[in-house]
């Protein structure tokens, strides 16, 4: 199961070397012709070329045939349910900050402003975020994750995420919501599943 | 012509009540690049607020500004201009006496003035200007989330210069369509008049959803029960956004019309592959009607269709290749004069490619799901609108100021806010692209000093108070060129539309009399039969 920076590194790895060899190829193109117009005395050439620019646009939707075929691909493996996902994860935010749930009833939520809710998850499991909002449109952006969902107002919006490795993913708001929102932070914490299981286990107390 | 008394000494009523097309569209213009300051000492702030660790303003008023800032740059700067270019010279360039609608025409203009004072107004209220972004989204700015009477001074605001922009585009579209001279037929329609078209089309269809919109947020926050929960934010977002992805091209047609146009002069050839051109025009102007939950990506494919909004998206490449495709087959062969017009017809060229690659790459839900609300994103549009935009519009405003007024601006000036305004542009946004993917968001009033941000953030405002300089040595042209009068004739450039067939300005009836009209380069023509009689005389001798 491939997780969601897994899918973002591999349709970038194609996009990103496209688009800057065809910007590139262009700027070499127009330098070109830029320096041998600067020396032309006399302007020619002819002013239509149907005959260049119907196969030069079927080339244009080959290329977007093919861009299409890699991001499908991709979002296929990211939006696509999981069947048994390793946890279920209720996240719910409100100007200006987190709660996280557990299926047991262990609840994490800020300290203060300045210590964000500090959330585990067990790494290499599928989790099942099930993400709303209790005022305003908010955005669940773990960037590590390369992942972003907003969460409405009064709507589940449900999402598998994968924690391969093991470490701290920081998170953030990235939806504007209001006054404070540039302090609208949380942290996700992955352990190995037996370190997950004892610190759920002991009611969410940090290890 | 010569019996003609002079004009009367302008007044200021005379200039805002005259419902001459030229009149009204140079208010417009001049009282749209007021905004572009205003809102661009907004972004001063904020840059030399997000350069220091934080702390030079509020988060509260850095909220307010960041609001006014786009929204004054789009409502009010980009928008604007780009119709009111369209209201001046889309009459010359297909040989009309007149606007369709003057009286409407100038409506609109005073619709787009009071709109934009009222919008501004908001800082002078209690609670201070709008703060929900130049969105709007519904919940945040209902009234339990935005108290305040900035934010209903900003619905009102919209609400009014977009209906201004409404009557602007159905006045240009109704002169294309109708009041075109003999022989100009709509395959003879320059360039620029073409993307005019097509823009008005898009305005037409599109801007009613804003003032629709405006309205309901309105009632939204007076009675109640228009936007109910999330399904409601996501009808607000469907409803701004089917404005607010085509006003995007409404924010780009006209600029690639206008680049058309001064590549095509100063290659000294005609403008290539026409045809395939208009096709594309149009095409995309059809398809950009259709692309709009793109800014939903990351609401998820089950309140979006992301798999056909990425379609519809990726399948902008064609007609946006095919115009590129033209320009580069308008330079080739081309004999080539290196003016400012030209050069920033280039900086457009090139710049908005990196606008319009970084487009595809947001593009692609996968990658959206990373990007949508990032500081790449804010690179990826200003790269377009910025970038490619304002940089099209200053070619037209460089190659049209002798038709408008006269008299030519000083080239070397010229070039100098060219290079300044081009080091400036990509120090400014080309870090944020890196920012972006690194995890910055968009819309922060500060961020953790462990990130490492500050260096590029700060390079950005350096290139911010680039940007300002460079607008400044243009001031200065303008001022100077207008009290030193170098006399620009009736076509300095030696150029090819119907604008440059009369005189600089021109009068109130806009021509005495048009030359034959047998393509889409009247002028052009003209001196070709013109070369072509000289080497028969020539060879006959």
């Amino acid at each position: 199961m491939p997780s969601t920076r897994h899918a973002y590194e591999h349709v970038s790895s194609i996009y990103f070397p496209i688009a800057i060899g065809v910007f590139a190829a262009l700027g070499l193109i127009l330098a070109y012709l830029l320096i041998a117009g600067a020396l032309r005395r006399r302007p020619g050439g002819r002013s239509e070329a149907m005959k260049v620019e119907m196969p030069y646009a079927a080339l244009l939707a080959c290329v977007v045939g093919f861009l299409l075929f890699t991001t499908y691909r991709a979002e296929g493996s990211i939006d696509r349910p999981v069947a048994r996902p390793g946890l279920r994860l209720r996240v719910t935010a409100a100007q200006w900050s987190w709660r996280f749930e557990y299926p047991n009833g262990v609840t994490v939520t800020a300290v203060s402003t300045w210590r964000p809710p500090l959330a585990y998850v067990p790494t290499g499991t599928e989790v099942e975020v099930l993400g709303r909002s209790l005022d305003v449109i908010h955005g669940f952006w773990i960037p590590r994750l390369r992942f972003m969902r907003q969460l409405l107002p009064e709507m589940s919006t449900r999402f598998d995420l994968l924690f391969s490795e093991p470490g701290r993913y920081e998170g953030v708001c990235a939806v504007y919501c209001g006054l404070r929102h540039d302090e609208m932070h949380f942290a996700i914490e992955a352990v190995s599943p037996q370190e997950f299981s004892r610190w759920l286990a002991s009611g969410g107390r940090h290890t | 012509m010569s019996t003609a008394a002079l004009p009367a000494r302008e007044t200021p009523l005379r200039l805002l009540a005259s419902t001459d097309h030229k009149r009204i569209a140079l208010s417009a213009c001049a009282l749209s690049l007021l905004f572009f300051a205003a809102g661009g000492v907004l972004a001063l702030v904020m840059r030399t607020q997000l350069a220091a660790d934080g702390g030079v303003v509020s988060q509260d008023t850095y909220n307010e500004l960041f609001t006014m800032h786009g929204s004054t740059m789009i409502y009010l700067f980009v928008v604007p201009i780009a119709l009111a270019v369209g209201l001046y010279v889309v009459p010359l360039q297909v040989g009309a006496t007149a606007v369709a609608g003057p009286r409407a025409a100038l409506a609109g203009l005073w619709l787009f003035a009071s709109g934009g004072v009222v919008m501004w107004s908001g800082f002078l209220s209690t609670s201070g200007a709008a703060k929900a972004s130049w969105w709007g989204f519904d919940p945040l700015s209902d009234s339990v989330h935005s108290p305040g009477s900035g934010m209903e001074l900003w619905i009102v605001g919209v609400a009014l210069v977009t209906l201004g922009q409404l009557i602007w585009a159905g006045c240009v579209l109704l002169t294309a369509l109708r009041r075109r001279a003999p022989g100009m037929t709509l395959m003879r329609m320059p360039v620029f008049t073409w993307t005019m078209v097509a823009t008005c089309l898009l305005t037409v269809f599109a801007f009613p959803a804003l003032v629709l919109a405006m309205a309901l947020l309105w009632a939204q926050r007076h009675f109640g029960g228009v936007f109910v929960g999330g399904i409601g934010a996501v009808d607000y977002q469907d409803l701004f956004w089917f404005y607010g992805h085509p006003v995007v091209y409404v924010m780009f047609f006209p600029f690639v019309g206008m680049v058309g146009e001064v590549l095509a002069t100063f290659s000294s050839r005609r403008f290539f592959g026409y045809s395939a051109f208009v096709v594309a025009v149009l095409a995309f102007s059809g398809l950009s009607m259709t692309v709009w939950a793109h800014h939903m990506f990351t609401m998820g494919s089950a309140v979006t269709s992301n798999e056909y909004f990425a379609l519809t998206s990726t399948l902008l490449i064609v007609p946006a290749g095919i115009e590129y495709f033209d320009f580069f087959g308008t330079i080739w062969r081309g004999s080539l004069r290196f003016t400012t017009a030209f050069l920033f017809a280039l900086g457009f060229v090139l710049q908005f490619l990196i606008g319009g690659l970084t487009g595809v790459i947001v593009a692609s839900p996968p990658l959206d799901y990373h990007l949508n609300m990032s500081y790449f994103v804010v690179a990826h549009f200003h790269y377009t609108i910025f970038a490619g935009g304002a940089f099209g519009l200053f070619g037209g405003i460089y190659y049209w100021f002798p038709k408008v007024t006269g008299v030519l601006l000083r080239e070397g000036l010229g070039k100098l806010h060219f290079l300044l305004m081009a080091i400036g542009t990509n120090l400014t946004f080309f870090p944020m692209f890196i920012l972006g993917a690194e995890g910055m968001t968009r819309r922060i009033a500060a961020y953790p000093a462990s990130t490492g941000w500050m260096g590029l953030n700060q390079l950005e405002t350096a290139g911010a108070f680039t940007i300002a300089l460079s607008a400044a040595v243009f001031a200065f042209n303008v001022v100077l060129s207008l009290r030193s009068r170098r006399a620009a004739g009736p076509d300095p450039w030696a150029a090819q539309t119907l604008e440059w067939a009369t005189s600089s300005p021109p009068p109130p009836h806009n021509f005495d009399s048009l030359p034959p009209i047998r393509s889409y380069a009247p002028l052009l023509d003209l001196r070709q039969a013109r070369e072509a009689q000289t080497s028969t005389a020539e060879v006959a001798a």
